[in-house]
């Protein structure tokens, strides 16, 4: 309902009074229902909510992976209802990456093709010394040569956030990154995904449902019922899971780790 | 029971469910039994409709009445029968219960059509023939105008007058062979069609048909008898029987009819529906191979729920049995279709051969019981044989596999399979070392060559991952990422890939291998003249078939009176026994022969060979026990024997013949006079061109024959070999079109599979295009390993057949491959695996993104 607006501190992505309506008549559900929310460069920012709230569906239209039916979503200055298959897939590949939930990367590939699979694509060199020092950072450097099948699923995790910062992306998205991981391979990958933050200034926006992994953000935002209903800087998985329990009766229900 | 009917239900709603996976498989099997079913259909009505016509040509003549004298050489249709005398007719005439006879004259006349060039003579023959007055007892039945009256007037059917644009009131030439100039006065039909097949008729009259077409007068081919009222056939052959000087035989008009008929269907429609059969045969081999491994994938892509099933408490026989019922209902459903499309092709066929001038004989199609049950018998096994194995599989899911990931097969090659393998090829290469070197024979090489194929096709997958690495190689470089993802999507799954590719291997297999025989058949005979004719220019008549009336046996000395030409031989054909056995005589000018031909070593000599000597070829010299010195007893068509010396024994008889004859010695026993080519050499000095010149000049007063140089008569059977290869190629066309079905199969099948990493790959930056391009090089990929083994087997197996048949016959057979077209037939096989990745490209690039990645 209410946005902050900070200013002096540029947006990396950011959608105004998105709506997103599947469905007409009876079926009707408003997945979007009028948020504008702005995601700081150089900050991690959480997206969280219950079932339903929309908040997977707001990160995949901030990534240009789904249209909005009203308003506008952007990256940096570029509106993405502006931009016809092709360029939104060159969008994708040069100023966004991504980290989806389970299968992140192809089997086909090595680790290291993985991990340079969108600058590759795009048919450039890419940053070299970055690609290096990404690797050292994930920790995967006697697993370049191998095959995803041939890593354990926290492993499999950390290549594609390699992959997703390799290109010098303006945002990252993360769906979900820890939902198929054990806690301890969780934390490692949300702690990478911190730490290269901080270290780089890079931006990440990632949507979850487990406190514990909103707490490793910079920023949480709130949304419920498709609006956007709160932010909290410097979150706590504490202060979070008690703002969850305020949505909902039974807060256990959304709020537990599967 | 209920377990039955469980699987059933399983079956029909998983059809149901997945229409488009068995897409593939029912066309596969439609277009195999439709080439089928219209084969035998077509088969069936041609035999039909040839029975019917020559029922109603031959329905007027009661008996026929002949000499028993026939010499019949293997290989060709009829034999050569001894004339009888024409003064016959009276006695016959006389003999009670005759109503009327006539002699029937039959010879060989080439028409030339309005355009100046001879109608028909490549294969089918050109009868000519006296124009029988009495309407009963001529097969052919005037249709327009009158009948000839006088001398240089005929009749001819009205195909032959389509064919080569005349109409009554042209005049043009007849070649007998010597020209003889007439005029059209009637147009006829044969058996109430335009004709005998592409057999072209000329109908003159009687007076015309003993000069020209008899040796002498007074003889005919055979008189047709036509009974009184209340005379049955066989009374009347027992009736004219008493009455026939000896070595005269009569028959009944039936039997006459059905040796006619025979000869139509023994050489002409067995061979046609022999080839069509074989080729239908190839066809189901390549569908087999396609739908074996859409089955193969549609079974790995459901473990999980075949699995789900077993948890749930599904027997291993209910799994297996509802893939083998849906394999079932596939197979029924398409081959009823595909009988339908045969059944159409058959019309189709029916009503556009006439629009190409072949008379295809009238009447209803003719679809006999065996024409519907073989084809769709042949069908619901191939889909049910295609299917076992995978049906097997299906029944061994283990229920925990439920909770494992779907994992596609992609083991390579097991050592089980590299060790059959192997053994395989070396029993083949080991049969056909027999075949070729050892004891050359037909039997043991193709024994080799089945082996062979069958040892490609269990080494695939081995092959598979070499060969998609070394062809796909370029790729990266290429086309960068997308190029890499591509050849490794094609290595992912090698018994996959091999498969796909087995079926595409086949048809290019076949391909390769009668372009390579065509083009040794080629540089054989550029060989044979290269190392046999020593002549600067040749003669020719048609080589091909029985078609054509020869040369005209006054062409060869009056080319030899040229003041350029130094030797000029004419070759005239001739048949008799020799020591008991039919055998083809070149009848000519020995010692004139070997000067123009290179006959190798000759042993005796060629010059004196008179009228009681031969000259026989060195390896039928073997086969017969004869040798210079000793004697042949020669039986001729008019029953005379006459003992003969050999006088010389000679090496190469691929132009000359087996045996070698003086003219003065076949004089008395000559039909129909005519050279089949005549050599020419020039005196020293004579340019080929002017020497061409002043003998096409020459031969323009004997119907203008081709004359052709030495590389244009060694180019002249390449008119033939092609038009033969253009008729493989076609019908090999559909074994292509269905492995390629089967390349899309496959990949649209692997996209369902890989949905998700589509997804990803698009989400993180892949182009439309760059997956489109994907697409289209992995299955470029698998059409290319398919086309390079199907080279590699058909250019060996065609070497095999060249060498087979060299060692079977005794003339020296060359081997070649054709650069250029083996070229073609590799971009062909290529090309076609981009178009066959065309649709499943499409199709993957309109995936949803996000309803990929979300996908199961």
């Amino acid at each position: 309902m209410t946005t902050t607006i900070r200013t002096g501190v540029v947006a990396a992505a950011r959608v105004v009074d998105a709506v997103k309506v599947y469905g007409t008549g009876d079926t009707e559900v408003r997945a979007l229902d009028g948020v504008s929310v702005d995601f700081p460069a150089g900050r991690f920012t959480a997206i969280m909510g219950p079932s339903g709230s929309g908040k997977s569906t707001l990160m995949h239209c901030a990534a240009g992976l789904d249209t909005l039916t009203s308003g506008s979503a952007l990256i940096g200055d570029t509106n993405l209802s502006a931009l016809d298959d092709r360029r939104l897939t060159l969008l994708r590949r040069q100023r966004i990456g991504f980290v989806f939930q389970a299968f992140n990367l192809i089997p086909t590939l090595t680790v290291a093709e993985n991990i340079t699979l969108p600058i590759d694509l795009a048919g450039e060199r890419g940053d070299r010394e970055w690609i290096d020092a990404l690797i050292d950072t994930v920790g995967l450097r006697d697993r370049l040569h191998h095959r995803p099948s041939e890593l354990s699923g926290g492993q499999q995790q950390r290549v594609a956030v390699a992959r997703a910062f390799a290109g010098n992306p303006d945002v990252v998205f993360a769906d979900e990154p820890t939902g198929n991981l054990d806690s301890r391979a969780g934390q490692e990958v949300l702690r990478l995904l911190g730490r290269t933050v901080r270290r780089t200034s890079r931006t990440v926006v990632m949507v979850t449902h487990d406190p514990v992994a909103a707490a490793h953000a910079d920023e949480v935002v709130f949304l419920a019922d498709g609006r956007l209903v709160d932010r909290m800087p410097d979150p706590t998985a504490e202060r979070v899971l008690d703002r969850l329990k305020a949505f909902d009766p039974s807060p256990g229900a959304t709020a537990v780790t599967p | 029971m209920t377990g039955a009917r469980a699987s059933v239900r399983l079956s029909v709603s998983s059809l149901r469910a997945h229409k488009r996976r068995f897409a593939g498989t029912f066309t596969a099997v439609l277009l195999g039994v439709s080439f089928l079913a219209g084969t035998l259909v077509m088969g069936d009505t041609l035999r039909a409709g040839f029975d019917t016509m020559f029922a109603n040509a031959a329905g007027g003549t009661d008996a026929v009445v002949r000499s028993t004298n026939v010499v019949t050489v293997s290989g060709e249709g009829q034999g050569t029968r001894q004339p009888v005398s024409t003064t016959l007719v009276k006695t016959i005439e006389q003999t009670p219960g005759v109503a009327a006879a006539a002699p029937d004259i039959q010879g060989a006349g080439q028409l030339i059509g309005a355009d100046g060039k001879p109608i028909g003579g490549q294969g089918p023959p050109t009868v000519a023939g006296n124009w029988i007055q009495d309407p009963k007892l001529n097969p052919y039945k005037l249709a327009e105008g009158r009948a000839p009256s006088r001398s240089g007037e005929v009749v001819i059917n009205r195909g032959t007058a389509d064919r080569g644009g005349l109409k009554i009131g042209d005049t043009t030439v007849l070649r007998t062979p010597d020209p003889v100039r007439v005029t059209v006065v009637g147009l006829a039909t044969f058996g109430g069609e335009d004709g005998m097949g592409q057999a072209t008729y000329t109908g003159m009259t009687q007076a015309d048909a003993e000069k020209y077409l008899t040796p002498k007068p007074g003889e005919a081919s055979s008189i047709q008898v036509r009974a009184g009222p209340g005379t049955s056939q066989q009374e009347l052959v027992d009736a004219l029987t008493p009455v026939l000087p000896a070595d005269t035989e009569a028959i009944t008009g039936q039997a006459s009819a059905a040796e006619n008929q025979s000869m139509i269907s023994g050489a002409f429609l067995s061979l046609f529906t022999t080839l069509l059969l074989v080729f239908s045969g190839i066809v189901l081999l390549v569908a087999t191979f396609s739908i074996h491994n859409t089955f193969a994938i549609v079974v790995a892509q459901r473990t999980r729920e075949n699995a789900l099933l077993r948890a749930l408490g599904a027997s291993r026989r209910q799994v297996l049995g509802s893939t083998l019922v849906e394999a079932t209902a596939v197979g029924v459903l398409a081959s009823a279709a595909g009988l339908a499309g045969g059944i159409g092709i058959a019309a189709g066929l029916q009503a556009l051969f006439p629009a190409v001038g072949f008379p295809f004989p009238d009447g209803a199609l003719v679809i006999s019981g065996i024409s519907l049950l073989l084809p769709l018998a042949v069908g619901v096994l191939v889909c049910l044989g295609s299917a076992l194995l995978p049906a097997v599989h299906a029944g061994r899911t283990a229920p925990l596999a439920a909770l494992r990931e779907t994992a596609v097969d992609d083991s390579a090659a097991s050592r089980t399979r590299a060790v059959t393998g192997v053994l395989l090829l070396l029993a083949a290469l080991g049969a056909i070392l027999i075949g070729v070197l050892a004891h050359p024979s037909v039997w043991p090489s193709a024994a080799g060559a089945i082996l062979a194929l069958a040892a490609f096709v269990v080494l695939g997958p081995a092959a598979s991952t070499y060969a998609v690495r070394i062809l796909g190689a370029p790729l990266d470089r290429l086309r960068g990422v997308t190029g890499a993802l591509a050849r490794r999507n094609a290595l992912r799954s090698p018994k996959r890939t091999a498969a796909t590719a087995t079926a595409l291997m086949i048809g290019v297999a076949v391909v390769s291998l009668f372009t390579v025989f065509g083009a040794s058949l080629k540089a054989t005979m550029n060989q044979t003249v290269d190392r046999s004719f020593a002549g600067d220019v040749a003669i020719s008549a048609p080589v091909f078939g029985a078609g054509g009336s020869g040369l005209s046996p006054a062409l060869a000395p009056a080319v030899g009176r040229l003041p350029e030409v130094s030797t000029a031989v004419g070759l005239g054909k001739g048949v008799a026994e020799v020591n008991g056995a039919g055998r083809a005589l070149t009848v000519t000018d020995p010692a004139a022969l070997a000067r123009v031909f290179d006959l190798g070593p000759v042993s005796g000599s060629m010059n004196a060979l008179g009228p009681n000597g031969i000259a026989v070829s060195g390896a039928e010299a073997a086969e017969r026990g004869l040798h210079t010195g000793s004697t042949a007893r020669l039986t001729f068509t008019d029953g005379k024997q006459q003992t003969f010396t050999v006088r010389a024994v000679y090496d190469r008889s691929e132009l000359a013949g087996t045996y070698v004859i003086t003219r003065q010695a076949w004089a008395p026993h000559r039909a129909q006079d005519s050279d089949r080519l005549i050599a020419v050499s020039f005196k020293d000095g004579v340019s080929t061109a002017d020497g061409k010149a002043a003998v096409e000049k020459t031969a323009a007063a004997y119907g203008s024959p081709d004359v052709q140089t030495r590389g244009e008569y060694a180019r002249s059977s390449a008119g033939s070999i092609d038009m033969m290869l253009t008729l493989v190629y076609a019908l090999l066309a559909l074994a292509v079109l269905i492995a390629l079905l089967g390349i899309a199969n496959t990949l649209t099948l692997a996209i369902h599979e890989r949905t998700r990493e589509l997804g990803l790959l698009r989400a993180v930056g892949q182009t439309r295009s760059q997956l489109r391009t994907m697409v289209r090089w992995e299955s470029v990929l698998v059409a290319a390993f398919g086309t390079a083994g199907g080279l590699l087997l058909g250019g060996f197996l065609g070497w095999v057949l060249v060498k087979a048949s060299e060692g079977a016959g005794d003339t020296p057979f060359a081997f070649a491959l054709p650069p250029t077209r083996l070229l073609v037939v590799a971009l062909v096989g290529i090309t076609a695996g981009a178009l066959a990745g065309w649709r499943p490209a499409r199709r993957a690039a309109r995936l949803d993104v996000l309803r990929a990645i979300a996908a199961d």
